[in-house]
């Protein structure tokens, strides 16, 4: 069962076009984990988010400098190669500048019948981040639901909220199985699951994960687990460099990425409140994206507290070049980290990773590891 | 009327001699330390190929990032300008040129009056210009012209990310080692570069005719891999690296403006 | 023969005194029992100046410039803040600043003099648009040991979608932004010289808009390599009334050289625009582009409006009228923050933030207004909030008509400028646009 994880990723726009067929729905392309899904699953749209394709492009270059990281200009690259012709709409809820900009040259280049720019704000630390958004949220139900042609009531919201929950406590569960000495999945597949769940219905892929825990009760690698290692930075889905870093002995058990913990991480709580207010308040509250976190760095703790728990060895610290607001961070959490003991390796991602050097450092990397657990 | 036009390029100092648009000789030699000593030479060396005097020509013009260095030139053309010439000349009906050199690539859109309407240039890296093919093939021990026919009989694409001559290097090293065969590791350096230049063509628009010129024209691998990712075939004219000279020499005679 | 006269600007000796007093002050100020503040060059400065007379600011990009200047200094600086961990492509200002921590040197000193150690400040007051603007000061604490912050965020959209909510947001955290000022510093905090410091800030951007408007005279009266040196006024302290009246006294003497025919540039006969930070190190670009062509870059967006406050009026892009002068009469604290922050939201350089198009829209007026027979635009890799979208106004600009030409740099790392090929770029593209060589 864990590997239709793999097998929906690798197949995301078969599914999308296969799911408007089956249903008739809408699908909206996302930019940033920062777009509240729970609003888009009330107006029965499916949202999917917009990602890269890992392979070099010459399309690009008219439109986004240089200077911006290869995952906004590689994600631009797919609507401008025409490969989400069957997106009826896309959106983005403001983040950073780098993916801002595949969201606006798409908007300008890539014909799509509606767009929305949702203004999340950056002082997620100040108490008047949720009344702000909860105004745009209002805002943006109201021109889904113009869209759509759909009403979407509060039993929608709730129905939005419990749907999305689900599958973040059932992939919470399986992170959980993963502190086990000897963890049932690899990072790889883990990877391969939260990915997935940004891309296909939602209450399948609860379904699916559930599925799998069952599978994974008392599932092994098969194979040393080798050095445990926590993985963190900016968007990856670089599953090549993944599958290259367990394939030296070692294994991911943990990790920081908008396409793991932070995506998933925190749960909407309803307790009495309306719905949407619930929904601010996650995504106000959840684990930021370096760009929001600030005038205290969250983030930092929280990473040390993932990597203890977790018993977390090394860290492999992968940002996308050119990623500011993650640059920004980067000498804090690995000064962190490394009081705690856990040594780190920084590395760059670009559209495609050298493997050949990239597997040098890493294999040197695990030897300090392996060197250090002698004594 | 007789005229000469010079291009005093980072690699290469070329000599056109024209006559009424019909080219009457050439030379070129390497671009050494003594800049003046390489002019001097190439002049020699072109006199030497049409077989007139040279007081014969009546006006010199220079292009090429050394242009200034020509001090008996009558005016100076940007490389740019002299390309669009050139080109204009040659073919006409030519929208788009595309110059890839030893050092530097650029793109530049003509209209129907060969005057330029907007250039691009390859920013300080060699991933984009014959440099890169050199290094590559010195990473491959071969010859630069067996890279580019060894790269024709290759049938497998292999992703190649070159978005710098140095990494591109050690990525040919790892591909060895992973016993990739040389004409695919061949076709996967023409395809990189081939996608650097497409990338920079397309910021003023690649517009049919396309021409194609300059020292890296006469790469056949390389030649491929563009026309693969244009879409289109390209002109190729058969002295690429000399028309250049060939536009400021035209230039000079007032038969480009 | 020249074309049209010149004259140097009588108003230059006072731009540089203001400049030194700011630095000299913000320097000196604790001798006095004053306060130091670092914030960016956006921030609301008009905010502590309720605090007291006594209160002075430094802002970190201006001053990263500065550096730039000092070539030697600036790549000691950079590589210190490397050697520290900061990757290579982060804000090239921020780059100079923390390097300028790291080594201990005040990156300004008194003509002859020795750079001083860097004056710690007391507190961080900055807002945040640029995905960077907050962390900037994140590192800044990091490397002073820890000091207190407060950011503003302001990223609430374009102007032209402004919002009650969008306003209510921002204005709120100034609220809080106060208490907490009054908190930190232990002051007690006056509103007097708050709406004073607004009414400064609305009159200085709207002068300096006004101003600009001038330079669509042919000949120009004004030049950019000059207008920086004018505008960064504003970026130091928009809400002073020094620098307010300064643009009052300079909007004159621009309006003078108007009437008489005044050019910056004695042989005018191409004008041009550029955009975004220039490379610091290279001004003498544009003395090449003056002498060599005539050529005047008579602005940009970027300093017509960094600083400067325009706003649509009938399809024209015009200086923004401020508040007092359209008979609004600031009452109260709450009021105040309103009205500076509408005026603030109204910022041309915060719209492309965005969406590209707003940006383009505005250059194509300017490109059409101020008579330009070309656009330059520096693809500056030290800055990603303000070469955010400048490729596809690159295609907006062509697709009006107007011939562009890009060059690549970095406004404060001079090792990713390349002088050789940007001269040559630069025959090229005049070349192109036909204009011939001044001998």
């Amino acid at each position: 069962m864990i590997d239709t994880f793999q097998e929906r990723y690798e197949n995301r726009h078969e599914y999308a076009k296969q799911w408007k067929d089956k249903t008739g729905g809408k699908v909206l392309g996302y930019f940033c984990t920062y777009v509240p899904e729970e609003i888009c699953i009330a107006a029965g749209v499916l949202p999917v988010r917009i990602l890269g394709s890992h392979e070099p492009q010459d399309v690009t270059e008219p439109h986004i400098f240089a200077m911006y990281c290869p995952f906004c200009r590689d994600c631009l690259a797919q609507g401008l190669e025409g490969k989400y012709d069957y997106l009826d709409g896309i959106s983005i809820a403001q983040s950073c500048l780098h993916i801002r900009q595949a969201y606006t040259s798409w908007e300008l280049h890539v014909p799509t019948d509606w767009s929305y720019y949702l203004p999340m704000p950056h002082h997620v630390q100040s108490p008047r981040a949720v009344p702000y958004l909860l105004a745009e949220y209002e805002k943006f139900k109201k021109a889904l639901e113009d869209w759509t042609g759909n009403k979407i009531t509060d039993d929608d919201l709730k129905r939005g909220i419990e749907t999305v929950n689900k599958d973040r406590q059932l992939m919470k569960q399986v992170y959980e199985l993963r502190k086990r000495e000897d963890p049932p999945l690899s990072g790889l597949e883990s990877m391969y699951m939260v990915v997935s769940s940004q891309l296909i219905d939602k209450g399948e892929h609860a379904r699916i994960v559930e599925d799998s825990l069952k599978e994974l009760e008392d599932r092994t690698l098969g194979r040393p687990v080798g050095q445990r290692l926590i993985i963190l930075g900016s968007e990856n889905d670089d599953h090549e460099f993944i599958k290259m870093v367990e394939s030296c002995g070692s294994t991911f058990v943990i990790d920081d990425h908008c396409t793991g913990t932070r995506y998933f991480w925190d749960q909407v709580s309803l307790n009495g409140e309306d719905p949407l207010t619930a929904i601010a308040k996650r995504y106000v509250n959840r684990v930021p994206c370096p760009t929001k976190d600030w005038p205290v760095r969250t983030r930092v703790p929280h990473i040390v507290s993932l990597a203890k728990d977790w018993d977390a060895s090394g860290a492999v610290i992968l940002q996308q070049k050119f990623c500011d607001p993650h640059e920004l961070d980067i000498p804090a959490i690995k000064s962190a980290l490394e009081e705690e003991g856990l040594a780190t390796l920084f590395l760059e991602l670009d559209v495609t990773v050298p493997i050949g050097q990239f597997k040098t450092r890493v294999e040197a990397f695990l030897e300090i590891l392996d060197e250090e657990d002698l004594f | 009327m007789i005229s000469a036009g010079i291009d005093v390029g980072a690699k290469n100092v070329k000599v056109l001699i024209q006559e009424d648009g019909k080219v009457l000789g050439k030379g070129s030699v390497l671009a050494g330390l003594d800049m003046g000593a390489d002019i001097k030479e190439a002049f020699d060396a072109a006199f030497k190929d049409a077989g007139i005097a040279r007081d014969k020509v009546e006006k010199l013009y220079a292009t090429g990032a050394g242009r200034n260095e020509v001090k008996d030139a009558d005016d100076s053309y940007t490389e740019v300008g002299a390309d669009a010439a050139g080109v204009a000349y040659l073919y006409p009906e030519a929208r788009t040129v595309i110059d890839v050199g030893a050092e530097e690539g650029r793109a530049i859109r003509v209209d129907e009056r060969g005057k330029v309407v907007d250039f691009a240039i390859n920013e300080r890296c060699a991933a984009g210009a014959g440099a890169f093919t050199e290094a590559m093939a010195r990473a491959l021990e071969m010859p630069l012209e067996e890279l580019g026919k060894i790269s024709l009989t290759s049938t497998k694409a292999v992703p190649m990310n070159a978005q710098c001559a140095v990494f591109g290097e050690s990525e040919v090293v790892s591909l060895i080692h992973q016993k990739t065969e040389k004409r695919d590791i061949a076709r996967a350096v023409h395809d990189a570069m081939a996608t650097r230049i497409t990338s920079m063509a397309r910021r003023v628009g690649v517009q049919p005719e396309v021409a194609l010129i300059g020292g890296v024209a006469k790469n056949v691998g390389f030649v491929e891999s563009l026309e693969r990712d244009l879409e289109l075939e390209v002109m190729i004219p058969d002295d690429p690296e000399f028309v250049s000279a060939l536009g400021a020499a035209l230039l000079a005679a007032g038969i480009a403006k | 023969m020249a074309k049209y006269k010149t004259a140097p600007l009588k108003s230059w000796e006072r731009a540089k005194e203001i400049r030194a007093d700011y630095y000299r002050n913000y320097a000196a100020a604790h001798e006095k029992g004053g306060l130091r503040w670092a914030g960016g060059a956006w921030t609301f400065d008009a905010i502590p100046a309720g605090l007291g007379d006594d209160v002075y600011p430094i802002t970190s990009e201006p001053y990263g410039a500065t550096i730039a200047f000092q070539k030697d200094f600036s790549d000691r600086c950079l590589q210190a803040a490397e050697r520290a961990g900061y990757a290579r492509d982060l804000c090239a200002y921020m780059r100079n600043y923390w390097g300028s921590i790291l080594l201990n040197e005040y990156g300004w000193a008194e003509p002859g003099e020795e750079r001083k150690p860097f004056p710690k400040p007391d507190f961080i007051w900055q807002d945040h648009i640029c995905c960077s603007h907050a962390k900037w000061y994140q590192v800044v604490s990091d490397l002073e040991g820890g000091l207190p912050m407060f950011c503003v965020d302001v990223s609430v959209g374009p102007y032209e979608h402004t919002t009650e909510h969008g306003i209510d947001y921002i204005v709120g955290q100034m609220h809080d932004g106060i208490e907490w000022l009054e908190k930190t510093t232990g002051r007690k905090y006056d509103d007097e010289k708050l709406i004073q410091a607004v009414y400064n800030t609305c009159r200085s951007t709207s002068t300096w808009a006004e101003i600009c408007a001038l330079n669509q005279a042919i000949p120009a009266p004004l030049e950019e390599k000059t207008m920086y040196s004018l505008y960064v006024l504003g970026t130091l302290q928009k809400s002073s009334k020094d620098v307010a009246d300064f643009y009052d006294e300079l909007l004159a003497e621009v309006q003078d050289r108007v009437d008489n025919q005044i050019a910056a540039v004695e042989n005018e006969q191409t004008r041009v625009m550029t955009d975004t930070q220039p490379p610091w190190a290279f001004l003498r670009v544009f003395r090449y582009l003056a002498s060599r062509y005539g050529t005047v870059s008579v602005g940009s967006l970027y300093t017509f409006a960094l600083i400067g406050n325009w706003i649509w009026d009938n399809g024209k892009f015009v200086p923004r009228p401020t508040p007092q002068s359209q008979g609004v009469e600031i009452k109260d604290r709450d009021q105040a923050l309103r009205v500076l922050t509408e005026w603030e939201l109204s910022k041309p350089e915060w719209q492309h933030f965005y969406h590209p198009k707003y940006k383009s829209d505005m250059m194509i007026q300017i490109a059409k207004d101020w008579k330009l027979d070309g656009v330059m635009l520096h693809y500056n890799r030290g800055c990603e909030g303000l070469s955010l979208g400048i490729a596809e106004n690159r295609l907006a600009i062509l697709e009006s008509g107007f011939p562009v030409m890009v060059f690549e740099g970095n406004m404060g790392d001079e090792r990713e400028f390349d002088e050789a090929r940007t001269m040559a770029r630069i025959d090229s593209f005049m070349e192109s646009l036909g204009v011939p060589k001044l001998d």
